[in-house]
């Protein structure tokens, strides 16, 4: 036996655990997948007898005046224009922060702490009823204006560590060489800040694609419907429920977030250690 | 030429923090405090005073605290947040990360436990990543009536609809334990393994090494992940809320109170009062944390 490692009873203690944690937690994903397959699909727990792709594939079956793949389609749009806006703001927000220190630059931060940690469904509320007095519910520019604001300080805090670890020398360097600031902006300090970038704007996206409260408070026609509002309303119908189709749609709907989540796992881990040991 | 660059130097730094302020001004800061106005008013959804409210001062406030279902809702939130964050995903996720963190015997057997271990921490990590809606379904499903858990539970009824309070706890340490377990075996790994070697070639039985070693290294962190899964489970509105759907009563959690008042009851000067009763409560914990923060830095920077 190699030093430090388990004896033999603690062994079979660690994989008596280990097993009970993946069945609690296995369980329910493994009921949606196979769900997915049974064409009988039901709440019961039970492997396909004849497994079907018909669920997959009457994705593009009208529900409403609506249809699930129009939905993944309207998380995407909306998705992809709420991380492009949410990182454009907080790359300049985040830069100058770095960059020219102001005065009330710490007080900035922990009013970004706050607003991090505020919970939507409490500005749900007055959000929905100051874009009625404007008219302006219903309508996918709200949406990807308030959800932007709403990541904005999340989106920054990140940001705001990459830029703090690329000294600010490379880019006094390049101003002495001859490039203009926004050159060596440009140049210099957005390729090193790339990854983190990168991992904002794959962080605002899936913040976005995940997001129940907000679009259910401004959202009203079923044929705009993100995928999570989507699937609510998919599953709130009255009569029977759709179960094999709805366990499709979420698998279809849950794949990009898990990716995402897998490509900045890294990132995520990093944050968190500096979390846990700051 | 010269001091219009010199000017634009001196500014740049302001414009380029304005779309941010903006955003935020308008989006999160103006509906905190338009919230408060709000809640002093009478402002229906539809009816008369839909058009033409009045000002009431405090009446939506009193009607709270006399309201049973506010209360309810407030107490099961407080039940909930002590249930799923505290004993649930803190004790779960510290186990977890134990356990990732154990050095298996390099033999057959250690190599099929080790397997076994990295697909439990994928299972774990995925059930924190799908979407709020995917899980809210799926737990909603397998505590139906004939799912898994009545199964299991030898129950002939919906396992939700008889006791939703224990059926949501049960449901959010699923979804939200990967975040301790993570934030621990982060935490673990910035703790250098010859501290470990040393308490085990002094002879420290396992225990020993995790009372007298790792939990005091960990505390801090273990604090950290207290407070954000303390705040974050509090404010917990989406799966409850799918698994238990609208046809269950809103005396749930008080996010929930607040979704139904609003939305489905047309109301949301009263919503209003209650997000605001909510939000102080949640605003203590956030200060709690920022304090804690603050003390933790002193601390650490006067150790080095």
């Amino acid at each position: 036996m190699q030093a430090g490692s388990l004896a033999n009873l603690q062994v079979i203690a660690l994989v008596a655990f280990l097993l009970i944690v993946a069945l609690f937690f296995g369980a329910p994903l493994l009921w949606l997948v196979l769900s997915s397959f049974d064409p009988n699909a039901s709440p019961e727990f039970k492997v396909p007898s004849s497994p079907t792709l018909s669920h997959y594939l009457g994705l593009n079956r009208p529900i409403g005046n609506a249809t699930p793949l129009r939905w993944i389609v309207n998380s995407i749009i909306l998705s992809a224009a709420t991380a492009t806006l949410t990182t454009l703001v907080a790359v300049l927000s985040a830069y100058t922060l770095t960059r020219h220190p102001l005065r009330w630059q710490k007080g900035f931060i922990t009013l970004l702490v706050v607003f991090r940690l505020t919970p939507s469904i409490v500005l749900a509320v007055p959000v929905m009823v100051l874009l009625r007095a404007v008219g302006m519910l219903n309508s996918y520019t709200s949406l990807v204006i308030v959800m932007t604001a709403l990541i904005l300080p999340f989106a920054i805090m990140i940001l705001e560590s990459y830029f703090r670890a690329i000294p600010v020398d490379y880019e006094e360097a390049a101003v002495i060489d001859g490039l203009s600031r926004p050159e060596a902006f440009l140049r210099i300090t957005l390729p090193l800040a790339a990854p983190g970038i990168a991992t904002v704007w794959l962080l605002a996206f899936v913040i976005m694609w995940s997001e129940f409260v907000i679009p259910v408070f401004i959202l009203g026609d079923p044929a705009k419907y993100p995928a999570s509002v989507g699937l609510w309303f998919f599953f709130g119908e009255h009569g029977r429920v759709d179960y094999g189709r709805l366990s499709a749609f979420s698998i279809l709907y849950s794949i990009p977030a898990v990716i995402v989540f897998l490509v900045i796992r890294k990132h995520l881990e990093r944050g968190l250690a500096a979390l846990a040991s700051r | 030429m010269s001091s219009f660059t010199d000017t634009l130097e001196r500014f740049a730094p302001h414009l380029f923090l304005f779309p941010a302020l903006l955003l935020i001004a308008l989006f999160i800061l103006i509906p905190l405090v338009w919230n408060l106005y709000l809640s002093m008013t009478n402002f229906k959804l539809i009816g008369p005073t839909a058009r033409e409210y009045d000002i009431i001062w405090l009446d939506n406030y009193l009607e709270l605290v006399s309201d049973e279902t506010f209360l309810r809702a407030l107490w099961n939130s407080f039940l909930f947040t002590i249930f799923s964050a505290i004993i649930g995903q803190v004790v779960l996720g510290l186990l977890l990360a134990l356990a990732a963190r154990a050095s298996l015997p390099d033999t057959p057997i250690g190599k099929a436990v080790s397997v076994l271990r990295t697909l439990t921490l994928v299972l774990v990590f995925v059930s924190w990543v799908i979407p709020e809606v995917v899980a809210g379904y799926a737990w909603a499903a397998l505590t139906e009536k004939g799912g898994l858990a009545s199964l299991l539970l030898g129950a002939d009824y919906r396992i939700y609809a008889q006791h939703p309070l224990g059926t949501i706890i049960v449901a959010n340490i699923w979804r939200g334990t990967a975040f301790s377990m993570i934030l621990f075996i982060a935490a673990m790994e910035a703790i250098p393994r010859y501290i470990y070697e040393a308490a085990e070639i002094d002879g420290a039985t396992p225990f020993q090494r995790f009372r007298h070693v790792i939990l005091p290294l960990l505390a801090p962190a273990i604090l950290v992940d207290f407070i954000l899964i303390t705040i974050w489970t509090f404010n917990v509105f989406t799966q409850p809320f799918i698994m238990l759907r609208e046809a269950l009563g809103k005396e749930v959690l008080w996010t929930i109170f607040v979704y139904n008042e609003a939305v489905k009851l047309q109301n949301p000067s009263l919503a209003a009062a209650a997000a605001n009763v909510m939000f102080a409560v949640v605003m203590a914990m956030i200060l709690a944390y920022l304090a804690f923060m603050r003390r933790l830095e002193r601390w650490y920077y006067a150790g080095r």
